[in-house]
């Protein structure tokens, strides 16, 4: 194992716990799948402002797709990971089981 | 708010139990349908096969209408049970699975509703043995189809496999003739799902 300068940095937009939780969550879905804003609220227990809050940030950065429709009348959004925020969701789940030590063989 | 990181090793285990609290609510557990159909089908076909044994046997005294009456309100219940369950899943998910879920679910309703169009226009026209036979193995014949597609669907060989074993044991039963067809999709049937979900409970826990 490298010494603390060889350790990944963890990246900043997910390792916020409230994030993490959104992330995580969304990783659930199967590919090509989006969650209605009120299941996900619902599924991690924050509030509305809370999480809208959050998911600014994470799709500031690229990882979830905000989508704003109508179903019939009434407007329902939706989110869900993009291709970009799955990867960074991959690649720091790997970089905790570095720095735990417990990550796969190999550099 | 609490939102200092934590340490690897709880972010780590935070990660693993918001995806496995996640999945359990969005997920359908094939499972949990077997609880509510094993049991119509082995109360129902088993009233049945005591009502019409074999050899138009009457093995224990009933009202005539009763053993069907009870098999399809059992059945209707546990059609309705899906459904509640199948929503609570996925409502609220919208995509590429939710879509294959739902055509999926109306696959059902649309099947058993053609079997009660079928039934109510045939009635008055067969014998009544052989009445009871067409009716008890036509909802076996779309459960068995529909477990088989829905194996294909979400790849998984055991909801194809139970599918196989239902087309075999109905065939087998509807050869055999009537009370013996009810005797095998009762215990063979009914009783392999209990047994099955019983299984997949045991190995979970």
């Amino acid at each position: 194992m490298s010494g603390a300068i060889g350790l990944p940095e963890l990246d900043p937009v997910i390792h916020a716990q409230a994030r993490l939780r959104v992330v995580a969550a969304l990783s659930a879905l199967a590919d090509g799948d989006r969650l209605a804003f009120p299941r996900l609220q619902g599924l991690l227990d924050m509030t509305a402002g809370n999480l809208s809050t959050h998911l600014r940030k994470l799709e500031e950065a690229g990882y979830v797709e905000v989508e704003k429709t109508h179903q019939g009348r009434t407007p329902a959004t939706f989110v869900a990971l993009t291709r970009r925020g799955r990867v960074a969701f991959e690649q720091y789940t790997e970089d905790l089981r570095a720095l735990l030590g417990t990550g796969g063989e190999g550099g | 708010m609490t939102d200092e990181p934590l340490s690897p090793e709880a972010s780590l285990a935070l990660i693993v139990e918001e995806q496995e609290a996640a999945r359990r609510r969005l997920d359908v557990d094939p499972g949990s349908f077997l609880i509510p159909w094993g049991l119509a089908w082995l109360v129902g076909y088993g009233l049945l096969f005591l009502r019409y044994g074999p050899d138009e046997r009457v093995l224990v005294s009933m009202p005539q209408w009763l053993p069907l009456v009870t098999l399809y309100a059992l059945l209707v219940a546990a059609g309705v049970v899906s459904g509640v369950i199948g929503y609570k899943a996925s409502h609220g998910v919208a995509g590429e699975s939710a879509e294959r879920g739902v055509m999926y679910g109306w696959s059902w309703a649309v099947g058993f509703a053609g079997f009660g169009v079928i039934s109510s226009r045939f009635e008055p026209h067969l014998p009544d043995a052989q009445f009871g036979l067409l009716m008890g193995s036509l909802p076996v014949l779309i459960t068995a189809i529909l477990y088989m597609s829905g194996g294909a669907v979400w790849r998984d060989r055991h909801q194809f496999g139970f599918g196989i074993w239902l087309s075999v044991i109905n065939a087998a039963g509807v050869l055999a003739g009537p009370g013996w067809h009810s005797l095998a999709v009762s215990v063979l049937g009914g009783g392999g799902m209990l047994a099955s979900a019983a299984l997949r409970h045991s190995r979970r826990s």
